[in-house]
């Protein structure tokens, strides 16, 4: 019956429409179907690619490359750009010029979109990022360590490898820094950037309609999907990704700051799981701090990985501070997660890329004169003292003990570290890349910390793993007589102490941090006594601190 | 037939649209087979040796009490604020051993999709540390005395409770974990995680006395075993008994072919085969029994074999054998005639043992005809529940007594030491679930702010967790009590 009526009632339109009507309604259609494909065909064009910006030389892909992790938390590209100038006031002020903030609010006449991205850059400098000068001779538009990729129709930019593993040196306060690629990054003030982006996403001053004209500004060049769907779209994705991973990494808030060239790297991987620590006490607050809850360590150098796949037993060595994991790869994927690099997005390929040019990158030798004869008079006492532990040189990382565990009540360094990591994490650690061949089955509760090779060690100071020996003539004294306060974050070389400078406040208006060893967590005890060379009379110190500028 | 057949014959467009229809009901049945029953066996590492199997190795229970794997690996971050503690699934306590990818006790087998279950040793794997900066030692078929049984149960139920518990949410969070297909992503959606969640949230009626605020908590290392058995295996109304009891040792089972010997606290089951089965069943979730019942006996035939032959543990701290030869003449004298003897293994009066009657008052003979018959109607066949009134607790056979620390049938009293004094000078609360040995008490550490953070909290004034009784010995000089203790280390 129904159909019956339905023909009737189509053969009747039809007989009335005539052939010229019905024309123009397949046209129409037509056009309708037409406009809804190119739609489609626009839309897959914009939204579908996902693709990082890559590169052919090893070294630009450690420093710009990706490894898959913008995917997750990246932030666009512009908004990235405009953070510093939207909330100029969550930088560290103590390391920015003065006048910065009046210089951020004050568009000056004529004031370019250049100009203006170099004032995002001289914020994130404060934070410790380094950008590079192109072969153009100006400086690059983001620093080393930050990967760009295109995806969801925006270039979305994340941290990678390089952040955490280059820094700079210099021999003056006046030279240009040399940036070495693998080194501990000494600059980089992680705590600050985490504070940085998590206030300003909170901020509410986080908004479309401060940032999609702020960012036109800065030549961002936005289209109409852009500025009406895009840009707003990603304010509040963004908002909303940052203030989920701050649930999860808000705990660094409520440490001691870390300062440049450290982190709490197991209090992340407690992230990972979505640990609480809301309850936990407050060190800025309360004076206090749970014992398990403090981890801050020296970022590590990561050169010569081949050499450290080998110890004296025959197994790998341990490796990160505590000897947590004895597998090279795995220990790489578990510090990608530092990069945004979860199991489903991570680029392997691109990692492996990396895993393979560190196997073999060395470190640079030492810049400065050696005096072959008293290093030659050093390496008898290295070799009596050092050589067990820490290998018998630079490159070879031979020793009976190097890879091993040193016992804490034994090494008698700070245990917060130590205790951070616990046997609840170990365990929980293997189900990290489950359902893949890569599941964790190597991270290990261990009792004491790691003894490690010393390549490149002329590089890797402030000393001990939290970074509590300002350089290696000061661990070589009693751990009463070395430095209770100094200043961490200059890269300015003191071939005397063979460190960093560390004596001096502040250069160019800009502080340096206050390394404070009585904070919970930064204590500059344990590595001394006997065994350990602080008691071998000045001559012998000489001779040993000659000899480590050869590593 | 033959008319349909002809009809079908002659118009080849019907023909060709049954055709067709055929097609689809047998793919769809095959995806249905594929994506929900197809059974992959376990990987050949679980069966690798007897312990690792005893441990990780799958009894079944994946079919009606198993967990989605990603559901169950998402969960603890997508409600932390459930668990006792920070620590994921170790904030229950649950012995996990580094590198592994569950903890022990826990099964991952695929039944269409990873499913995760439980076995044996969820409950029945001890662990300890002889210091604390060690890494604890797990003995297979030991008490559980780390892990909070209860805690998991409610963790489940509130999870499934909460309105975040969906398919949305659960998926998000599995996407940081895993890719997951465009079709199982549908199929978690739509039927995975809402099947899991109802699933789990009608457990709660059957767990309520779980949830009362009149009864105190298990703790770690207690069940209240027969009343999980009236509720969920005889599905009864909740009553208002409560009879939390120690998980006990399940080695070297082989010691109860003794005569008249009985097995489980109060002497309810008849043998050790009838006990492994019906603890079995409990893990398999199903009114139904076993889906494959020949696989589930020859795993349960290799359970005994296993069990009766696992050795108990060697004490891991020296022992000072004069004064433990000192100690055996006081044992032969004031211990051996109910736990050396032809009594050992059987129920003693409560008269006579005065220890807390609570347990007791859980189960009865109707039950145990009931049970019974339950089981009958599963087609297995084993001696069974005793179908008599209980009478008192069993003498225990103290074979590997220092690690069933705390003691007593409900693990009232923290050490040897302890249980050698008078009730009145046994601690009142105490901690129990954290693994650090005491050697000089024998038992647990059970004070201290370590035992405090780590433990739960037992007070032997609530119910089920007196600590009276059994007072046998407590009057002996403390010379002889060392003695006595030094050689209860040897055992």
């Amino acid at each position: 019956m129904a159909g019956d009526i339905g023909q009737t009632q189509g053969k009747s339109k039809r007989d009335g429409l005539g052939p010229k009507l019905l024309r123009w309604w397949a046209i129409l259609s037509a056009l309708i179907i037409a406009v809804l494909i190119g739609i489609g065909v626009y839309a897959a064009n914009r939204f579908l690619p996902n693709r990082p910006v890559t590169y052919a030389d090893i070294r630009d892909h450690f420093k710009y490359g990706s490894t898959g992790g913008e995917a997750n938390f990246g932030f666009p590209y512009w908004i990235w750009q405009e953070m510093p100038l939207l909330c100029p006031d969550y930088l560290p002020a103590d390391r920015l010029a003065p006048d910065y903030q009046a210089r951020v609010a004050s568009y000056r006449r004529g004031e370019t979109a250049a100009d203006r991205l170099a004032l995002s850059r001289e914020g994130y400098k404060a934070l410790g990022l380094l950008y590079e000068t192109g072969p153009d001779a100006r400086e690059k538009d983001l620093p080393a360590g930050v990967s760009r990729r295109r995806n969801l129709g925006l270039d979305r930019v994340f941290f990678n490898c390089a952040v955490c593993h280059t820094s700079t040196v210099r021999d003056a306060p006046g030279d240009k820094p040399r940036l070495v690629l693998g080194m501990p990054a000494n600059r980089l003030d992680l705590y600050g950037v985490e504070r940085f982006f998590f206030q300003c996403a909170n901020d509410e001053r986080f908004n479309k309609h401060n940032i999609v004209p702020a960012v036109d500004a800065l030549g961002a060049d936005l289209g109409f999907a852009d500025r009406y769907l895009v840009y707003p779209v990603a304010v509040w994705v963004m908002r909303d990704q940052v203030k989920r991973l701050e649930s999860r990494l808000g705990f660094y808030a409520k440490q001691p700051p870390w300062g440049p060239g450290r982190v709490d790297t197991f209090g992340a991987a407690k992230a990972i799981f979505d640990w609480p620590w809301k309850d936990l006490p407050d060190w800025h607050k309360d004076g206090s701090v749970d014992r398990e809850s403090i981890g801050t360590a020296d970022f590590p150098s990561i050169w010569l990985q081949a050499p450290r796949k080998r110890r004296a037993d025959g197994k790998q060595m341990q490796l990160h501070w505590d000897g947590n994991n004895d597998k090279v790869e795995e220990r790489n994927l578990s510090a990608a997660y530092g990069t945004g690099a979860l199991p489903p997005i991570i680029d392997h390929a691109a990692i492996g890329r990396i895993e393979d040019w560190l196997l073999s990158l060395e470190p640079p030798s030492y810049p400065y004169p050696i005096d072959k004869q008293l290093a030659a008079q050093g390496k008898q006492i290295y070799a009596a003292y050092c050589a067990d532990c820490h290998g018998a040189s630079g490159r070879d990382f031979t020793g009976a003990h190097v890879g091993f565990v040193t016992p804490i009540d034994e090494i008698g360094t700070d245990r917060y570290r130590l205790d951070n990591y616990t046997h609840d994490l170990a365990v929980n650690q293997g189900t990290l890349y489950a359902g893949t061949p890569y599941r964790f089955t190597h991270f290990r509760k261990t009792f004491g910390y790691a003894n490690m090779p010393l390549d490149g060690i002329w590089l890797r100071a402030p000393y001990l793993h939290n970074g509590s020996v300002p350089n290696l003539r000061a661990l070589l004294e009693a751990a009463s007589r070395r430095p209770v306060l100094f200043y961490r974050g200059n890269d300015v070389y003191d071939p005397q102490d063979v460190g960093f400078v560390s004596d001096v406040p502040s250069a160019d208006g800009r502080q340096f941090f206050a390394y404070d060893t009585r904070a919970p967590g930064n204590g500059n005890g344990g590595h001394e006594g006997r065994a350990y060379g602080t008691e071998l009379p000045e001559p012998e110190k000489a001779a040993l601190l000659e000899y480590l500028k050869t590593f | 037939m033959t008319g349909i057949a002809q009809r079908l014959t002659k118009r080849p467009l019907l023909l060709a649209a049954a055709a067709v229809v055929l097609f689809l009901i047998a793919g769809g049945a095959f995806l249905t087979w594929y994506k929900f029953f197809r059974e992959e066996p376990q990987p050949d590492w679980v069966r690798a040796d007897p312990d690792t199997r005893f441990k990780y190795g799958s009894i079944g229970a994946e079919w009606d009490a198993g967990i989605p794997y990603w559901i169950f690996y998402v969960l603890p971050r997508m409600f932390p604020e459930k668990l006792p503690g920070p620590g994921g699934y170790a904030s229950f306590g649950v012995p996990w051993e580094e590198g592994r990818e569950l903890p022990v006790g826990f099964t991952k087998k695929v039944i269409g999709f990873p499913r995760v279950a439980n076995n044996c040793a969820v409950c029945h794997a001890a662990s300890y540390r002889t210091k604390a900066g060690e890494v604890p030692t797990v003995v297979t078929a030991g008490p559980g005395n780390t892990t909070n049984v209860e805690a998991f149960f409610r963790f489940f139920v509130d999870c499934a409770k909460d309105p975040r518990f969906n398919g949305d949410n659960v998926l998000w969070e599995i996407a940081n974990v895993t890719q997951l297909s465009w079709l199982d992503k549908l199929l978690y959606k739509y039927l995975i995680i809402p099947i899991t969640k109802q699933r789990l949230v009608e457990r709660e009626a059957q767990f309520a006395w779980v949830y009362r605020p009149d009864f105190p908590d298990w703790g770690r290392g207690r069940d209240d075993a027969m009343n999980l058995t009236k509720y969920f295996m005889l599905q009864l109304p909740m009553d208002d008994t409560f009879g939390p009891t120690d998980m006990p040792s399940i080695w070297n089972l082989k010691k109860y072919d003794a005569p008249d010997n009985r097995m489980n606290w109060a002497g309810d089951s008849h043998d050790a085969y009838s006990v492994i089965i019906d603890s079995a069943l409990g893990l398999l979730g199903s009114q139904n029994g076993p889906k494959h019942k020949d696989d589930f006996l020859a795993q349960m035939d290799w359970l005994e074999e296993y069990l009766r032959n696992k050795p108990a543990p060697a004490y891991p701290f020296p022992v000072d054998q004069t004064k433990a030869a000192q100690g055996k003449i006081v044992f032969d004298r004031t211990c051996a005639s109910c736990h050396a003897s032809r009594r050992t293994g059987t129920p003693i009066p409560t008269a006579e043992v005065g220890t807390n009657p609570d347990r007791i008052a859980t189960w009865g003979k109707e039950y145990a005809i009931a049970s019974n018959k339950v089981v009958s109607r599963m087609g297995i066949e084993r001696k069974g529940l005793v179908e008599e009134p209980l009478t008192g607790y069993v003498a225990q056979y103290l074979d590997g007594i220092w690690l069933r620390a705390p003691y007593l049938h409900n693990g009232s009293v923290p050490t040897l030491r302890d249980l050698l004094k008078p009730v009145n000078q046994r601690p009142q609360v105490f901690y129990r679930g954290y693994d650090l040995y005491d050697p000089v008490n024998v038992g647990f550490v059970s004070t201290g702010p370590q035992a405090e953070k780590v433990g739960t909290m037992l007070d032997v004034s609530q119910r089920g967790n007196g600590n009276e009784g059994h007072t046998f010995g407590t009057d002996l000089p403390d010379a002889e009590k060392d003695a006595l203790v030094e050689y209860l280390k040897t055992l």
